[in-house]
């Protein structure tokens, strides 16, 4: 299937720039959410969770969510679970507001390879 | 019919000791070197320190890595953590001697907002069943540049090694007491208790990526479909932890050693229920996966022949998922479900508790909401890194006071809110 | 220290004055103890005291609902109370009503404490649970000692400001926030028991009730939209200008009938919103934003439709109870089945 990675992590962007259609935007967590929500509304397939991984939302500031690329009928599922997801998102608050450079490094690790194990997936690789 | 023993010798205290290690008299002598020997084999870490951490002392670990069992295998196939240490024999039967009160727990700072929490006593103590065992802590420090994942796999493998050797020291000890499981095949069971309802456990494991993985006989659980195993495997280590993240309701290798809905199955088998069998899937982050993952589920409780089952949860968000699709697949099969989960409800309690929900979920256990508020106050002795303390949750407003007290959500506290009902934490 | 001080409220039949034949009287204040109220006070010993109770019949609370309630209040506000109770209510349905109402506006309105009591399935229950602490009780008056019991202990901790723990274990019923406790058994074993009930058709409690999705299926398309009256409604709160009928700005226990026939446009000044849960400089500005009616007249001329109802049907959606909300649109509906409305549509906000 073909898809977009949707996020805003700039590792991710660099790992798989090259070999995917990669949409990357220096944009907050939550916007990434609503980004994905509307490409959902307008019928692209969800095809990874949008809170992958234990790490809560805003505690983490990195979102990298798989989309398809090609718009058909919006599926109830997706469009239910990226609305959850949202309002979910929404019940944490910004946990480490000055976060130093090695932890941002870190989440960004943590996001890459969470959304590298549904790019293998998609892939079956 | 396999038939697992399980002789447990109590353990009282934990000691330092100059000589080599050994149980006596229900106590763990433990001999430093012998234990900073086993974590420097690898070459990844560059240093090891030792630690005793008693029930009511004033001391708070941090953060905690993994909390681990000494076991060992005494008689029949295989040794404890197949996959891993052992080979990949099947395990489950025979005999397992266990160090019971004992636990290894390790810390090491993976990544930099790593969480984690036990403390032996005050507040925090009451939030962690890890404050009831006498802890061998190991801190481990890795080598310089060292990757992440590659450093969570040097702390996972020390932390079983260390395990292992201790648990090794209680091979000729005559245990306290004994406690036998049996499991039959399908067609005894069936046969066993005709009257009774067929039950089954679906136990759900975290499988997203580094830092939230389990592994099944050393194969990553993401990689599995849903399968049967052996209860009485789980018991010999089958499945173990790689999951240092949201320490609040992952499992560590020690609740999968102990997993009390096996321990609770196995207990009412043959008085209330028959326990048919018990199913293992996973939660990844790919959707076609979870809709494989929890078809298969549905699947196999089927052919099982169940009339209910108990489903497990991992983690937080993502799994929440799994759960429901888990719970109504397996109730459309007219199975009856009851699900362990934990609430995400706000520091409040009036927010929405899962980022998933059905109609059909009507039997629920929760571990309790999650970001309720805890004040922890100041323990003499720290070990491991303060850093996730001082520096990062201190970095968010006023997480501690001139008094040293921190206030952080119990989902700091490792097995708080435990999805597979190992606490007693709830909430209504 | 001095007692807490408190007031009580009851009806008619538990002021033994009479039953339904009684049930018209008006609200009346009297010091001390009256009926139930003695129970209360043995149980409070030496740490509160009911000093005053207001007696008021069913019916004259129900059929006179603002102006029993703020007799009522000004009658607790002249005692000058630390803690409001009202009931309990048991099975009684007007009763219950009227505590949940009374008790609700006592809190809001002298930002007192306050409790009552019911039996679960009093309508009551519904509606006030999760804006006042109410104890479950039994479905009669024979559950006066369980109740008081469950209460008098409830109502010195919400006036001494004393935590209030989980539901289960202060016995009020669940008011959707969530409280950790700790249990006796761990979480497997509640499991294995729950299954075991589930699976013998016995009771059993969930800890965690789903989110309660009251799913309605689509009728059927309307195939011919040309000749079709189409309805509008709202819970947006949209109301003529002054709002006339004093719709609540949440919790609304009631809704408005408004006419439009001839109204081309919902113009500033003539139209408002009474909601109170979001900023309503927009809605205010131009009412058509919540209450379409200028597009749906554009419609009526273009022939898309064939009539816009006469009467729209508004409410202000904010924390008004299910059961409320509910009650006014089987009315409303009825009405509208009969003008010969095809369809409705419904505006939120």
């Amino acid at each position: 299937m073909n898809f977009v990675v949707i996020t805003n992590n700039p590792l991710v962007y660099e790992k798989y720039k090259d070999e995917l259609n990669v949409d990357y935007a220096d944009i907050p967590f939550r916007d990434v959410l609503c980004k994905v929500r509307d490409m959902v509304y307008a019928g692209h397939p969800l095809l990874t969770h949008p809170l992958s991984g234990s790490v809560k939302p805003h505690e983490t500031p990195y979102k990298s969510v798989l989309v398809g690329t090609k718009p058909g009928k919006m599926e109830q599922r997706d469009a239910s679970i990226i609305e959850n997801s949202i309002i979910t998102a929404d019940k944490f608050a910004e946990k480490f507001p000055n976060m130093p450079q090695h932890v941002r490094e870190d989440f960004q690790l943590i996001d890459c390879t969470l959304i590298t194990s549904g790019i293998d997936a998609v892939l079956r690789r | 019919m396999t038939k697992l023993e399980l002789g447990n010798i109590i353990i009282n205290d934990i000691q330092f000791s100059n000589e080599k290690s050994k149980v006596e008299n229900g106590v763990l002598y433990v001999n430093q070197e012998e234990i900073k020997q086993i974590a420097l084999e690898d070459e990844n870490i560059a240093s090891c320190e030792v630690f005793i951490a008693r029930p009511g002392e004033s001391v708070r670990i941090t953060p905690v890595k993994d909390v681990i069992e000494p076991r060992v295998k005494v008689e029949g196939p295989g040794g404890i953590f197949p996959g891993w240490i052992a080979k990949v024999d099947t395990v489950g039967s025979g005999r397992t001697h266990v160090l019971k009160g004992a636990a290894v727990v390790t810390t090491g700072k993976i990544v930099g907002f790593q969480e984690g929490i036990i403390d032996m006593s005050g507040p925090g103590a009451d939030y962690t069943p890890f404050s009831k065992t006498y802890n061998l802590v190991v801190k481990m420090e890795p080598v310089e540049g060292l990757k992440q994942h590659e450093h969570e796999y040097a702390l996972r493998i020390a932390g079983f090694k260390i395990a292992c050797f201790l648990g090794e020291l209680g091979k000729n000890v005559t245990p306290d007491e004994v406690e036998t499981f049996e499991f039959a095949n399908l067609v005894e069971s069936a046969k066993m208790y005709p009257e009774l309802p067929r039950v089954a456990y679906v136990q759900m494991l975290q499988s997203q990526g580094l830092l939230h993985d389990t592994y099944v006989y050393g194969v990553d659980a993401k990689r599995t479909l849903t399968t049967m195993i052996n209860p009485l495997e789980t018991m010999d280590g089958a499945i173990v932890s790689g999951n240092c993240v949201s320490s609040c309701d992952k499992n560590p290798t020690y609740v999968h050693l102990n997993n009390r809905v096996i321990r609770e199955l196995f207990k009412a088998h043959g008085k209330t229920l028959n326990f048919m069998g018990m199913i293992i899937t996973n939660e990844n982050v790919y959707l076609a996966d979870k809709e494989r993952s929890s078809n298969w589920s549905a699947k196999l409780a089927e052919y099982l022949g169940c009339d209910g089952v108990i489903i497990s949860q991992e983690g937080f968000g993502n799994p929440d998922t799994d759960l429901i699709m888990n719970t109504k697949k397996i109730e459309a099969k007219g199975i009856k479900t009851v699900i362990i989960t934990d609430e995400y409800a706000g520091r409040d309690g009036k927010s929405q508790s899962l980022a998933d929900a059905d109609a059909s979920a009507n039997a629920v256990v929760t571990g309790g909401n999650a970001n309720q508020v805890i004040v922890l106050p100041p323990m003499e002795t720290v070990y491991g890194h303060l850093h996730f303390v001082d520096t990062i949750a201190g970095g968010s407003a006023n997480n501690i006071d001139a008094h040293g007290n921190i206030t952080v959500e119990i989902q700091a506290i490792t097995g708080a809110t435990n999805e597979t009902g190992f606490h007693n934490l709830s909430a209504r | 220290m001095s007692k807490i001080k408190i007031v009580q409220y009851i009806n008619q039949f538990f002021a033994q004055i009479g039953g339904e034949e009684k049930a018209d009287i008006k609200p009346e204040l009297r010091e001390g103890v009256v009926g139930p109220g003695l129970a209360f006070n043995q149980a409070f010993g030496d740490e509160a005291e009911i000093v005053a109770t207001v007696i008021c019949g069913d019916s004259y609370f129900g059929e006179n609902l603002e102006k029993a309630q703020a007799e009522v209040i000004e009658m607790v506000k002249s005692v000058n109370p630390d803690m409001f109770i009202a009931g309990p209510a048991f099975n009684a349905g007007r009763y219950g009503v009227a505590c949940g109402t009374i008790a609700n506006a006592v809190k809001n309105e002298l930002n007192i404490p306050v409790l009552t009591g019911m039996y679960i399935e009093n309508p009551g229950a519904d509606m006030f649970k999760k804006e006042i602490y109410i104890v479950e009780t039994k479905n009669s008056a024979a559950g006066m000692r369980d109740a008081v019991k469950k209460m008098a202990p409830l109502a010195l901790k919400l006036a001494k400001g004393e935590e209030i723990k989980s539901s289960v274990e202060e016995g009020y019923m669940p008011n959707g926030i969530r409280v950790n406790l700790f249990e006796k058994e761990c979480g497997a074993a509640r499991a294995v028991k729950m299954l075991v009930a589930k699976l013998n058709d016995k009771p059993f409690v969930t800890e965690f009730p789903m989110p309660d999705f009251d799913r309605v299926d689509p009728n059927p398309a309307v195939k011919d939209m040309a000749h079709a009256t189409v309805a509008l409604c709202t819970s947006g709160g949209t109301v003529p200008h002054g709002n006339p009928d004093r719709i609540e700005s949440s919790s609304a226990s009631k809704y408005g009938e408004y006419d439009i026939e001839g109204v081309m446009d919902l113009k500033e000044g003539e139209w408002e919103t009474a909601h109170g849960g979001y900023d309503p400089v927009y809605a205010n500005e131009d009412s058509d934003r919540v209450l379409p009616v200028d597009v749906m007249r554009d419609f009526e001329k273009e022939g898309r439709i064939g009539k816009l109802y006469h009467y729209f049907y508004t409410t202000v959606g904010n924390g008004t109870a299910v059961l409320s909300s509910k009650k006014f649109a089987e009315e409303y509906a009825a009405k509208m089945k009969a003008d010969g409305v095809d369809c409705v549509i419904m505006t939120s906000t």
